[in-house]
Protein backbone atom coordinates (compact mmCIF):
# COMPACT_ATOMS: atom_id res chain seq x y z
CA UNK A 1 0.00 0.00 0.00
CA UNK A 2 2.84 2.35 0.94
CA UNK A 3 4.44 1.71 -2.44
CA UNK A 4 1.23 2.30 -4.36
CA UNK A 5 0.70 5.74 -2.82
CA UNK A 6 4.28 6.84 -3.36
CA UNK A 7 4.58 5.55 -6.90
CA UNK A 8 2.95 8.49 -8.77
CA UNK A 9 5.17 10.97 -6.93
CA UNK A 10 8.28 8.99 -7.77
CA UNK A 11 7.20 9.02 -11.40
CA UNK A 12 6.61 12.76 -11.64
CA UNK A 13 9.62 13.67 -9.49
CA UNK A 14 12.24 13.83 -12.29
CA UNK A 15 10.06 16.15 -14.36
CA UNK A 16 9.36 18.40 -11.38
CA UNK A 17 13.08 18.48 -10.56
CA UNK A 18 14.04 19.38 -14.14
CA UNK A 19 11.38 22.08 -14.33
CA UNK A 20 12.40 23.64 -11.02
CA UNK A 21 16.09 23.49 -11.90
CA UNK A 22 15.98 24.90 -15.42
CA UNK A 23 12.81 27.04 -15.32
CA UNK A 24 11.99 27.66 -11.65
CA UNK A 25 15.42 28.82 -10.52
CA UNK A 26 15.82 31.32 -13.39
CA UNK A 27 12.45 32.83 -12.41
CA UNK A 28 13.78 33.38 -8.89
CA UNK A 29 17.09 34.68 -10.24
CA UNK A 30 15.41 37.18 -12.57
CA UNK A 31 13.23 38.43 -9.71
CA UNK A 32 16.28 38.72 -7.44
CA UNK A 33 18.34 40.51 -10.10
CA UNK A 34 15.55 42.96 -10.87
CA UNK A 35 15.63 44.24 -7.29
CA UNK A 36 19.40 44.73 -7.16
CA UNK A 37 22.04 46.84 -8.78
CA UNK A 38 24.16 44.90 -11.28
CA UNK A 39 27.51 46.15 -12.57
CA UNK A 40 28.75 45.85 -16.11
CA UNK A 41 30.39 42.51 -15.40
CA UNK A 42 27.14 40.95 -14.29
CA UNK A 43 27.92 40.97 -10.56
CA UNK A 44 24.83 41.50 -8.44
CA UNK A 45 25.51 44.23 -5.86
CA UNK A 46 23.39 46.16 -3.37
CA UNK A 47 19.63 46.08 -3.04
CA UNK A 48 18.09 48.69 -5.30
CA UNK A 49 14.40 48.52 -4.46
CA UNK A 50 12.27 49.48 -7.42
CA UNK A 51 14.99 51.62 -9.02
CA UNK A 52 15.29 49.27 -12.01
CA UNK A 53 11.56 49.35 -12.61
CA UNK A 54 11.65 53.15 -12.36
CA UNK A 55 14.50 53.24 -14.90
CA UNK A 56 12.43 51.09 -17.21
CA UNK A 57 9.42 53.36 -16.82
CA UNK A 58 11.57 56.42 -17.59
CA UNK A 59 13.12 54.85 -20.70
CA UNK A 60 11.36 56.20 -23.81
CA UNK A 61 12.65 53.30 -25.95
CA UNK A 62 11.14 50.77 -23.53
CA UNK A 63 7.80 52.58 -23.64
CA UNK A 64 7.92 52.80 -27.45
CA UNK A 65 8.79 49.09 -27.60
CA UNK A 66 5.84 48.34 -25.37
CA UNK A 67 3.39 50.09 -27.70
CA UNK A 68 5.02 48.45 -30.71
CA UNK A 69 4.67 45.07 -29.02
CA UNK A 70 0.98 45.78 -28.59
CA UNK A 71 0.59 46.60 -32.30
CA UNK A 72 2.73 43.61 -33.27
CA UNK A 73 0.75 41.17 -31.13
CA UNK A 74 -2.70 42.45 -32.07
CA UNK A 75 -1.87 42.66 -35.79
CA UNK A 76 -0.19 39.25 -36.03
CA UNK A 77 -2.73 37.39 -33.89
CA UNK A 78 -5.72 39.14 -35.47
CA UNK A 79 -4.43 38.57 -38.97
CA UNK A 80 -3.61 34.95 -38.23
CA UNK A 81 -7.06 34.14 -36.86
CA UNK A 82 -8.89 35.89 -39.72
CA UNK A 83 -6.83 34.06 -42.35
CA UNK A 84 -6.79 30.70 -40.57
CA UNK A 85 -10.54 30.17 -40.18
CA UNK A 86 -11.31 29.95 -43.92
CA UNK A 87 -8.13 27.93 -44.53
CA UNK A 88 -9.07 25.40 -41.86
CA UNK A 89 -12.62 25.15 -43.26
CA UNK A 90 -11.24 24.41 -46.72
CA UNK A 91 -8.64 21.93 -45.46
CA UNK A 92 -11.32 20.15 -43.42
CA UNK A 93 -13.44 19.68 -46.53
CA UNK A 94 -12.86 16.97 -49.10
CA UNK A 95 -11.29 18.23 -52.34
CA UNK A 96 -8.75 17.16 -54.94
CA UNK A 97 -5.22 17.64 -53.60
CA UNK A 98 -6.34 18.12 -50.00
CA UNK A 99 -3.33 16.21 -48.64
CA UNK A 100 -0.89 18.34 -50.64
CA UNK A 101 -2.64 21.54 -49.54
CA UNK A 102 -2.33 20.50 -45.89
CA UNK A 103 1.38 19.82 -46.29
CA UNK A 104 1.98 23.22 -47.93
CA UNK A 105 0.03 25.14 -45.29
CA UNK A 106 1.90 23.36 -42.47
CA UNK A 107 5.33 23.85 -44.04
CA UNK A 108 6.37 27.12 -42.30
CA UNK A 109 6.01 25.36 -38.93
CA UNK A 110 8.78 22.90 -39.74
CA UNK A 111 11.49 25.44 -40.46
CA UNK A 112 13.42 27.39 -37.86
CA UNK A 113 12.07 30.94 -37.52
CA UNK A 114 15.64 32.21 -37.69
CA UNK A 115 16.22 30.46 -41.01
CA UNK A 116 12.86 31.57 -42.41
CA UNK A 117 13.77 35.13 -41.49
CA UNK A 118 17.21 34.81 -43.10
CA UNK A 119 15.69 33.63 -46.38
CA UNK A 120 13.18 36.48 -46.27
CA UNK A 121 15.94 38.99 -45.55
CA UNK A 122 17.62 37.90 -48.78
CA UNK A 123 14.34 37.73 -50.71
CA UNK A 124 13.52 41.29 -49.59
CA UNK A 125 16.96 42.67 -50.44
CA UNK A 126 16.35 45.96 -52.24
CA UNK A 127 18.85 45.46 -55.04
CA UNK A 128 19.34 41.73 -55.52
CA UNK A 129 16.23 40.27 -53.85
CA UNK A 130 13.86 38.15 -55.90
CA UNK A 131 10.76 39.89 -54.53
CA UNK A 132 11.55 43.22 -56.15
CA UNK A 133 12.66 41.47 -59.35
CA UNK A 134 9.48 39.40 -59.54
CA UNK A 135 7.12 42.28 -58.73
CA UNK A 136 8.97 44.44 -61.26
CA UNK A 137 8.66 41.79 -63.97
CA UNK A 138 4.93 41.50 -63.26
CA UNK A 139 4.62 45.26 -63.68
CA UNK A 140 3.58 45.77 -60.05
CA UNK A 141 6.57 47.93 -59.13
CA UNK A 142 8.19 50.87 -60.92
CA UNK A 143 11.53 50.67 -59.13
CA UNK A 144 13.26 48.80 -56.32
CA UNK A 145 11.73 49.09 -52.83
CA UNK A 146 14.03 48.97 -49.78
CA UNK A 147 11.78 46.74 -47.70
CA UNK A 148 13.84 46.69 -44.52
CA UNK A 149 15.46 50.13 -44.50
CA UNK A 150 12.71 52.09 -42.74
CA UNK A 151 10.38 51.10 -39.92
CA UNK A 152 7.30 52.26 -41.85
CA UNK A 153 7.86 49.52 -44.43
CA UNK A 154 9.85 46.98 -42.42
CA UNK A 155 7.40 46.61 -39.53
CA UNK A 156 4.34 45.74 -41.68
CA UNK A 157 6.53 43.30 -43.64
CA UNK A 158 7.58 41.63 -40.38
CA UNK A 159 3.95 41.47 -39.28
CA UNK A 160 3.09 39.72 -42.55
CA UNK A 161 5.88 37.17 -42.00
CA UNK A 162 4.70 36.76 -38.41
CA UNK A 163 1.21 35.92 -39.67
CA UNK A 164 2.61 33.49 -42.23
CA UNK A 165 4.51 31.46 -39.62
CA UNK A 166 1.60 31.50 -37.13
CA UNK A 167 -0.94 30.08 -39.59
CA UNK A 168 0.13 26.41 -39.35
CA UNK A 169 -0.31 26.11 -35.59
CA UNK A 170 -3.61 28.00 -35.67
CA UNK A 171 -4.99 25.93 -38.54
CA UNK A 172 -3.95 22.79 -36.64
CA UNK A 173 -5.97 23.85 -33.59
CA UNK A 174 -8.97 24.66 -35.80
CA UNK A 175 -8.72 21.35 -37.67
CA UNK A 176 -8.73 19.56 -34.31
CA UNK A 177 -11.81 21.57 -33.38
CA UNK A 178 -13.60 20.92 -36.67
CA UNK A 179 -12.90 17.19 -36.37
CA UNK A 180 -14.67 17.15 -33.01
CA UNK A 181 -17.85 18.85 -34.27
CA UNK A 182 -20.92 16.61 -34.56
CA UNK A 183 -21.52 16.06 -38.29
CA UNK A 184 -25.21 15.17 -37.96
CA UNK A 185 -26.16 18.72 -36.89
CA UNK A 186 -24.78 20.07 -40.17
CA UNK A 187 -26.64 17.39 -42.11
CA UNK A 188 -29.88 18.32 -40.32
CA UNK A 189 -29.32 22.03 -41.01
CA UNK A 190 -28.73 21.27 -44.69
CA UNK A 191 -31.93 19.24 -44.90
CA UNK A 192 -33.82 22.06 -43.19
CA UNK A 193 -32.66 24.37 -45.99
CA UNK A 194 -29.92 26.42 -44.27
CA UNK A 195 -27.54 28.01 -46.77
CA UNK A 196 -23.81 27.48 -46.55
CA UNK A 197 -23.39 31.00 -45.11
CA UNK A 198 -26.10 30.37 -42.50
CA UNK A 199 -24.50 27.09 -41.52
CA UNK A 200 -21.17 28.89 -41.16
CA UNK A 201 -22.42 31.80 -39.02
CA UNK A 202 -25.08 29.91 -37.03
CA UNK A 203 -23.34 26.58 -36.49
CA UNK A 204 -19.64 26.41 -37.36
CA UNK A 205 -18.50 29.69 -35.79
CA UNK A 206 -20.33 29.27 -32.46
CA UNK A 207 -19.20 25.65 -32.16
CA UNK A 208 -15.64 26.59 -33.09
CA UNK A 209 -15.68 29.44 -30.57
CA UNK A 210 -13.75 27.65 -27.76
CA UNK A 211 -11.03 26.65 -30.22
CA UNK A 212 -10.80 30.20 -31.57
CA UNK A 213 -10.45 31.50 -28.02
CA UNK A 214 -7.69 29.04 -27.22
CA UNK A 215 -5.89 29.82 -30.49
CA UNK A 216 -6.09 33.54 -29.66
CA UNK A 217 -4.65 33.10 -26.16
CA UNK A 218 -1.87 30.73 -27.21
CA UNK A 219 -0.96 32.90 -30.21
CA UNK A 220 -0.85 36.00 -28.03
CA UNK A 221 1.69 34.23 -25.83
CA UNK A 222 3.79 32.98 -28.76
CA UNK A 223 3.73 36.22 -30.73
CA UNK A 224 4.42 38.39 -27.68
CA UNK A 225 7.55 36.26 -27.16
CA UNK A 226 8.56 36.09 -30.79
CA UNK A 227 12.20 37.07 -31.14
CA UNK A 228 13.92 35.59 -34.23
CA UNK A 229 11.95 37.29 -37.02
CA UNK A 230 12.67 40.83 -35.87
CA UNK A 231 16.17 40.00 -34.63
CA UNK A 232 17.25 38.51 -37.94
CA UNK A 233 15.54 41.03 -40.22
CA UNK A 234 16.45 44.33 -38.54
CA UNK A 235 17.75 43.65 -35.00
CA UNK A 236 15.12 46.19 -33.94
CA UNK A 237 16.90 48.92 -35.89
CA UNK A 238 17.16 51.46 -37.53
CA UNK A 239 17.60 53.36 -34.22
CA UNK A 240 15.38 51.00 -32.20
CA UNK A 241 12.44 51.86 -34.46
CA UNK A 242 11.36 48.22 -34.95
CA UNK A 243 12.16 46.95 -31.44
CA UNK A 244 9.52 45.06 -29.53
CA UNK A 245 9.90 44.21 -25.84
CA UNK A 246 11.77 40.93 -26.34
CA UNK A 247 14.34 42.37 -28.76
CA UNK A 248 14.88 45.44 -26.59
CA UNK A 249 15.19 43.18 -23.54
CA UNK A 250 17.91 41.22 -25.30
CA UNK A 251 19.79 44.39 -26.26
CA UNK A 252 19.54 45.78 -22.72
CA UNK A 253 20.91 42.56 -21.25
CA UNK A 254 23.58 41.48 -23.69
CA UNK A 255 24.51 44.58 -25.67
CA UNK A 256 24.03 47.57 -23.37
CA UNK A 257 25.09 45.62 -20.24
CA UNK A 258 22.01 46.60 -18.21
CA UNK A 259 21.17 43.18 -16.76
CA UNK A 260 19.31 44.77 -13.84
CA UNK A 261 16.89 46.83 -15.95
CA UNK A 262 16.51 43.93 -18.36
CA UNK A 263 15.61 41.66 -15.44
CA UNK A 264 12.98 44.15 -14.31
CA UNK A 265 11.60 44.09 -17.85
CA UNK A 266 11.57 40.28 -17.83
CA UNK A 267 9.61 40.29 -14.60
CA UNK A 268 6.99 42.69 -15.98
CA UNK A 269 6.64 40.47 -19.06
CA UNK A 270 6.49 37.36 -16.88
CA UNK A 271 3.60 38.90 -14.95
CA UNK A 272 1.79 39.68 -18.20
CA UNK A 273 2.31 36.13 -19.44
CA UNK A 274 1.11 34.67 -16.17
CA UNK A 275 -2.08 36.70 -16.47
CA UNK A 276 -2.62 35.29 -19.96
CA UNK A 277 -1.89 31.78 -18.69
CA UNK A 278 -4.55 32.13 -16.03
CA UNK A 279 -7.02 33.28 -18.68
CA UNK A 280 -6.08 30.24 -20.75
CA UNK A 281 -6.45 27.80 -17.85
CA UNK A 282 -9.82 29.33 -17.03
CA UNK A 283 -10.94 28.92 -20.63
CA UNK A 284 -9.86 25.28 -20.76
CA UNK A 285 -11.69 24.61 -17.53
CA UNK A 286 -14.83 26.34 -18.75
CA UNK A 287 -14.67 24.37 -21.98
CA UNK A 288 -14.35 21.16 -20.01
CA UNK A 289 -17.36 22.05 -17.88
CA UNK A 290 -19.41 22.82 -20.98
CA UNK A 291 -18.36 19.47 -22.40
CA UNK A 292 -19.29 17.67 -19.18
CA UNK A 293 -22.66 19.42 -19.21
CA UNK A 294 -23.34 18.19 -22.74
CA UNK A 295 -22.63 14.53 -22.05
CA UNK B 1 -21.14 22.56 -57.38
CA UNK B 2 -19.20 19.52 -58.47
CA UNK B 3 -16.16 18.23 -56.61
CA UNK B 4 -13.97 19.38 -59.48
CA UNK B 5 -15.34 22.93 -59.39
CA UNK B 6 -15.03 23.06 -55.62
CA UNK B 7 -11.43 21.87 -55.80
CA UNK B 8 -10.62 24.56 -58.37
CA UNK B 9 -12.16 27.28 -56.19
CA UNK B 10 -10.33 26.05 -53.08
CA UNK B 11 -6.98 25.94 -54.85
CA UNK B 12 -7.61 29.41 -56.26
CA UNK B 13 -8.25 30.71 -52.71
CA UNK B 14 -5.23 28.91 -51.30
CA UNK B 15 -2.85 29.84 -54.12
CA UNK B 16 -1.71 33.26 -52.80
CA UNK B 17 -0.78 31.65 -49.50
CA UNK B 18 0.89 28.70 -51.24
CA UNK B 19 2.96 31.09 -53.35
CA UNK B 20 4.14 33.05 -50.30
CA UNK B 21 4.97 29.83 -48.44
CA UNK B 22 6.85 28.26 -51.34
CA UNK B 23 8.62 31.44 -52.49
CA UNK B 24 11.43 31.15 -49.88
CA UNK B 25 12.17 27.59 -51.05
CA UNK B 26 12.41 28.76 -54.64
CA UNK B 27 14.70 31.62 -53.57
CA UNK B 28 16.84 29.21 -51.51
CA UNK B 29 17.33 26.82 -54.41
CA UNK B 30 17.75 29.54 -57.01
CA UNK B 31 20.48 31.37 -55.08
CA UNK B 32 22.19 28.21 -53.78
CA UNK B 33 22.75 27.02 -57.36
CA UNK B 34 23.99 30.28 -58.90
CA UNK B 35 27.61 31.09 -59.65
CA UNK B 36 28.92 33.69 -57.20
CA UNK B 37 29.23 36.50 -59.73
CA UNK B 38 25.57 36.21 -60.67
CA UNK B 39 24.23 36.26 -57.10
CA UNK B 40 25.04 39.95 -56.82
CA UNK B 41 24.11 41.00 -60.33
CA UNK B 42 21.32 43.36 -61.21
CA UNK B 43 18.61 42.65 -62.24
CA UNK B 44 18.54 39.28 -60.45
CA UNK B 45 17.24 36.24 -62.33
CA UNK B 46 15.62 33.06 -61.09
CA UNK B 47 17.98 30.72 -62.90
CA UNK B 48 21.67 31.44 -63.34
CA UNK B 49 23.80 30.65 -66.39
CA UNK B 50 24.62 27.23 -64.89
CA UNK B 51 23.29 25.08 -62.05
CA UNK B 52 26.30 25.17 -59.79
CA UNK B 53 25.97 22.21 -57.41
CA UNK B 54 29.60 22.76 -56.35
CA UNK B 55 28.33 25.62 -54.15
CA UNK B 56 27.13 23.02 -51.66
CA UNK B 57 30.55 21.37 -51.36
CA UNK B 58 32.34 24.72 -51.14
CA UNK B 59 29.90 25.98 -48.54
CA UNK B 60 30.44 22.80 -46.49
CA UNK B 61 34.20 23.31 -46.51
CA UNK B 62 34.37 27.07 -45.98
CA UNK B 63 31.63 27.73 -43.41
CA UNK B 64 32.23 24.91 -40.93
CA UNK B 65 28.85 23.37 -41.71
CA UNK B 66 30.03 19.90 -40.63
CA UNK B 67 30.78 20.73 -36.95
CA UNK B 68 27.52 22.68 -36.71
CA UNK B 69 25.58 19.79 -38.18
CA UNK B 70 27.20 17.53 -35.59
CA UNK B 71 26.41 20.00 -32.79
CA UNK B 72 22.78 20.22 -33.91
CA UNK B 73 22.47 16.43 -34.14
CA UNK B 74 24.06 15.85 -30.72
CA UNK B 75 22.05 18.56 -28.96
CA UNK B 76 18.74 17.58 -30.55
CA UNK B 77 19.21 13.86 -29.90
CA UNK B 78 20.40 14.33 -26.31
CA UNK B 79 17.63 16.84 -25.52
CA UNK B 80 15.07 14.41 -26.91
CA UNK B 81 16.42 11.57 -24.76
CA UNK B 82 16.51 13.71 -21.60
CA UNK B 83 13.01 15.06 -22.24
CA UNK B 84 11.48 11.65 -23.00
CA UNK B 85 13.18 9.87 -20.08
CA UNK B 86 11.64 12.41 -17.73
CA UNK B 87 8.30 12.78 -19.52
CA UNK B 88 7.39 9.09 -19.99
CA UNK B 89 6.98 8.22 -16.29
CA UNK B 90 5.21 11.52 -15.64
CA UNK B 91 2.79 10.94 -18.51
CA UNK B 92 2.19 7.40 -17.30
CA UNK B 93 1.38 8.66 -13.82
CA UNK B 94 -1.01 11.27 -15.22
CA UNK B 95 -2.73 8.79 -17.53
CA UNK B 96 -3.00 5.81 -15.18
CA UNK B 97 -2.72 6.82 -11.53
CA UNK B 98 -4.90 8.95 -9.30
CA UNK B 99 -2.96 10.99 -6.77
CA UNK B 100 -3.27 14.11 -4.65
CA UNK B 101 -1.68 17.14 -6.29
CA UNK B 102 -2.43 15.90 -9.78
CA UNK B 103 -4.13 19.20 -10.68
CA UNK B 104 -1.32 21.19 -9.12
CA UNK B 105 1.17 19.23 -11.21
CA UNK B 106 -0.85 19.88 -14.38
CA UNK B 107 -0.84 23.60 -13.55
CA UNK B 108 2.92 23.56 -13.02
CA UNK B 109 3.31 22.02 -16.47
CA UNK B 110 1.05 24.66 -17.96
CA UNK B 111 3.22 27.45 -16.52
CA UNK B 112 6.40 25.93 -17.94
CA UNK B 113 4.67 25.68 -21.31
CA UNK B 114 3.58 29.30 -21.26
CA UNK B 115 7.02 30.70 -20.44
CA UNK B 116 9.22 31.13 -23.41
CA UNK B 117 13.01 31.01 -23.00
CA UNK B 118 13.36 34.66 -24.02
CA UNK B 119 11.57 35.96 -20.92
CA UNK B 120 13.89 33.94 -18.69
CA UNK B 121 16.99 34.32 -20.83
CA UNK B 122 18.85 36.38 -18.21
CA UNK B 123 18.13 33.89 -15.43
CA UNK B 124 19.02 30.93 -17.63
CA UNK B 125 22.26 32.58 -18.71
CA UNK B 126 23.23 33.30 -15.10
CA UNK B 127 22.30 29.76 -14.04
CA UNK B 128 24.43 28.23 -16.78
CA UNK B 129 27.29 30.62 -16.01
CA UNK B 130 27.15 29.59 -12.36
CA UNK B 131 27.28 25.92 -13.34
CA UNK B 132 30.12 26.54 -15.80
CA UNK B 133 27.97 25.38 -18.71
CA UNK B 134 28.18 28.46 -20.93
CA UNK B 135 29.51 27.39 -24.33
CA UNK B 136 28.82 23.75 -23.44
CA UNK B 137 26.31 21.77 -25.50
CA UNK B 138 24.90 20.46 -22.20
CA UNK B 139 23.42 23.88 -21.51
CA UNK B 140 21.26 23.55 -24.63
CA UNK B 141 20.39 19.92 -23.93
CA UNK B 142 19.04 20.76 -20.47
CA UNK B 143 17.11 23.86 -21.49
CA UNK B 144 15.57 22.28 -24.58
CA UNK B 145 14.59 19.24 -22.53
CA UNK B 146 12.97 21.38 -19.84
CA UNK B 147 11.08 23.67 -22.22
CA UNK B 148 9.62 20.67 -24.09
CA UNK B 149 8.57 18.84 -20.98
CA UNK B 150 4.98 20.03 -20.86
CA UNK B 151 4.40 19.40 -24.55
CA UNK B 152 5.90 15.89 -24.31
CA UNK B 153 3.92 14.96 -21.21
CA UNK B 154 0.66 16.14 -22.80
CA UNK B 155 1.26 14.35 -26.08
CA UNK B 156 2.26 11.11 -24.36
CA UNK B 157 -0.51 11.24 -21.81
CA UNK B 158 -3.18 11.67 -24.47
CA UNK B 159 -1.93 8.54 -26.26
CA UNK B 160 -1.26 6.57 -23.08
CA UNK B 161 -4.85 6.93 -21.93
CA UNK B 162 -6.01 5.22 -25.14
CA UNK B 163 -4.03 2.04 -24.34
CA UNK B 164 -6.36 -0.42 -22.55
CA UNK B 165 -5.46 -0.95 -18.92
CA UNK B 166 -6.62 -4.58 -19.07
CA UNK B 167 -3.47 -5.59 -20.94
CA UNK B 168 -1.24 -4.64 -18.05
CA UNK B 169 -3.63 -6.17 -15.53
CA UNK B 170 -3.48 -9.43 -17.47
CA UNK B 171 0.32 -9.29 -17.24
CA UNK B 172 0.11 -8.78 -13.48
CA UNK B 173 -2.20 -11.77 -13.11
CA UNK B 174 0.29 -13.83 -15.10
CA UNK B 175 2.85 -12.94 -12.45
CA UNK B 176 4.70 -10.01 -14.03
CA UNK B 177 6.01 -7.31 -11.70
CA UNK B 178 5.00 -3.69 -12.19
CA UNK B 179 8.27 -2.89 -13.93
CA UNK B 180 7.99 -5.95 -16.20
CA UNK B 181 4.47 -5.13 -17.28
CA UNK B 182 5.57 -1.55 -17.90
CA UNK B 183 8.59 -2.41 -20.03
CA UNK B 184 7.31 -5.58 -21.72
CA UNK B 185 3.63 -4.81 -22.26
CA UNK B 186 2.97 -1.10 -21.99
CA UNK B 187 5.99 0.54 -23.59
CA UNK B 188 5.96 -1.56 -26.80
CA UNK B 189 2.34 -0.49 -27.32
CA UNK B 190 3.20 3.13 -26.57
CA UNK B 191 6.14 3.13 -28.97
CA UNK B 192 4.41 4.99 -31.82
CA UNK B 193 3.43 7.81 -29.46
CA UNK B 194 6.94 7.93 -28.05
CA UNK B 195 8.38 8.06 -31.56
CA UNK B 196 6.10 10.89 -32.71
CA UNK B 197 6.71 12.92 -29.55
CA UNK B 198 10.47 12.38 -29.88
CA UNK B 199 10.48 13.72 -33.39
CA UNK B 200 8.64 16.89 -32.40
CA UNK B 201 11.04 17.52 -29.50
CA UNK B 202 13.91 16.86 -31.89
CA UNK B 203 12.57 19.37 -34.43
CA UNK B 204 12.07 22.03 -31.73
CA UNK B 205 15.67 21.56 -30.59
CA UNK B 206 16.92 21.55 -34.17
CA UNK B 207 15.26 24.90 -34.86
CA UNK B 208 15.75 26.76 -31.55
CA UNK B 209 17.58 30.09 -31.85
CA UNK B 210 17.49 32.42 -28.83
CA UNK B 211 19.10 30.10 -26.28
CA UNK B 212 21.77 28.99 -28.73
CA UNK B 213 22.51 32.65 -29.51
CA UNK B 214 22.86 33.43 -25.80
CA UNK B 215 24.66 30.35 -24.48
CA UNK B 216 27.10 29.40 -27.24
CA UNK B 217 30.41 31.18 -27.86
CA UNK B 218 32.70 29.07 -30.05
CA UNK B 219 31.70 28.82 -33.73
CA UNK B 220 32.44 25.08 -33.86
CA UNK B 221 29.71 24.52 -31.25
CA UNK B 222 27.10 26.67 -32.98
CA UNK B 223 23.94 24.78 -33.84
CA UNK B 224 22.75 25.21 -37.43
CA UNK B 225 20.33 28.17 -37.01
CA UNK B 226 23.02 30.06 -35.11
CA UNK B 227 25.72 29.08 -37.60
CA UNK B 228 23.64 30.35 -40.51
CA UNK B 229 22.76 33.51 -38.59
CA UNK B 230 26.47 34.08 -37.95
CA UNK B 231 27.04 33.92 -41.72
CA UNK B 232 24.74 36.91 -42.30
CA UNK B 233 25.40 38.86 -39.11
CA UNK B 234 28.47 41.00 -38.75
CA UNK B 235 30.31 39.85 -41.87
CA UNK B 236 31.25 42.67 -44.20
CA UNK B 237 30.60 40.50 -47.22
CA UNK B 238 27.77 37.98 -47.13
CA UNK B 239 28.14 34.95 -49.42
CA UNK B 240 24.45 34.53 -50.05
CA UNK B 241 24.88 31.46 -52.25
CA UNK B 242 26.53 29.69 -49.27
CA UNK B 243 23.93 30.98 -46.83
CA UNK B 244 21.10 29.68 -49.02
CA UNK B 245 22.83 26.34 -49.62
CA UNK B 246 23.31 25.92 -45.86
CA UNK B 247 19.72 26.94 -45.11
CA UNK B 248 18.46 24.50 -47.70
CA UNK B 249 20.47 21.60 -46.24
CA UNK B 250 19.47 22.51 -42.68
CA UNK B 251 15.75 22.93 -43.32
CA UNK B 252 14.56 20.68 -46.12
CA UNK B 253 15.15 17.26 -44.44
CA UNK B 254 13.31 18.49 -41.34
CA UNK B 255 10.51 19.93 -43.46
CA UNK B 256 10.02 16.56 -45.17
CA UNK B 257 9.86 14.63 -41.88
CA UNK B 258 7.52 17.24 -40.44
CA UNK B 259 5.19 17.13 -43.45
CA UNK B 260 4.90 13.42 -43.02
CA UNK B 261 4.10 13.72 -39.30
CA UNK B 262 1.92 16.84 -39.13
CA UNK B 263 -1.33 14.85 -39.05
CA UNK B 264 -0.33 13.41 -35.66
CA UNK B 265 -0.15 16.95 -34.32
CA UNK B 266 -3.79 17.61 -35.15
CA UNK B 267 -4.70 14.61 -33.04
CA UNK B 268 -2.19 15.22 -30.24
CA UNK B 269 -3.01 18.90 -29.83
CA UNK B 270 -6.74 18.46 -29.96
CA UNK B 271 -6.60 15.75 -27.32
CA UNK B 272 -3.76 17.15 -25.25
CA UNK B 273 -4.30 20.86 -24.87
CA UNK B 274 -7.98 21.30 -25.53
CA UNK B 275 -9.60 18.40 -23.77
Amino acid sequence: MQRATLLPYVMILPSVALAIWIIGYPIYDVAHTSLHDVNRFGQVREFAGIANFAALWADPIAIASFWRTLIWTVAVVGGTIVVSVPIALMLDDDFIGQGLARVIVMLPWAVSLAMTAIVWRWTLNGQYGMLNATLFNLGLLDGPVEWLATAEVAFPVMIAIGILVSIPFTVTVFLGGLASLPRDIFEAARIDGATAWQRFTQLTLPLLRPFINIAIVLNIIYVFNSFPIIWVLTQGDPANSTDILVTYLYKLAFRYGRLDVAAAMSLVMFAALLAFTIVYAWMVMRGRQAEAAET
Amino acid sequence: MSRLQKSAVYWLCLSPLAVVILLPYAVMLSTALKPRAEVLSFPPTWIGSELRFANFAEMWASTGFGPSLAASLIVSAAATVVCLLVAIPAAYALARLRFRGRTLYAQLLLITQMLSPIVLVIGIFRLMAAMGLVDQLWALVLTYGAFNLAFAVWMLQSYFSTIPKELEEAAWIDGATGLQSLTLVFLPMALPAVAVTSIFVFIYSWNEFVLALTLMRSPDKFTLPLKIFSLVGGAYRIDWEYVMAATFLASVPVAIVFSWLQRYLVRGLSVGSVK
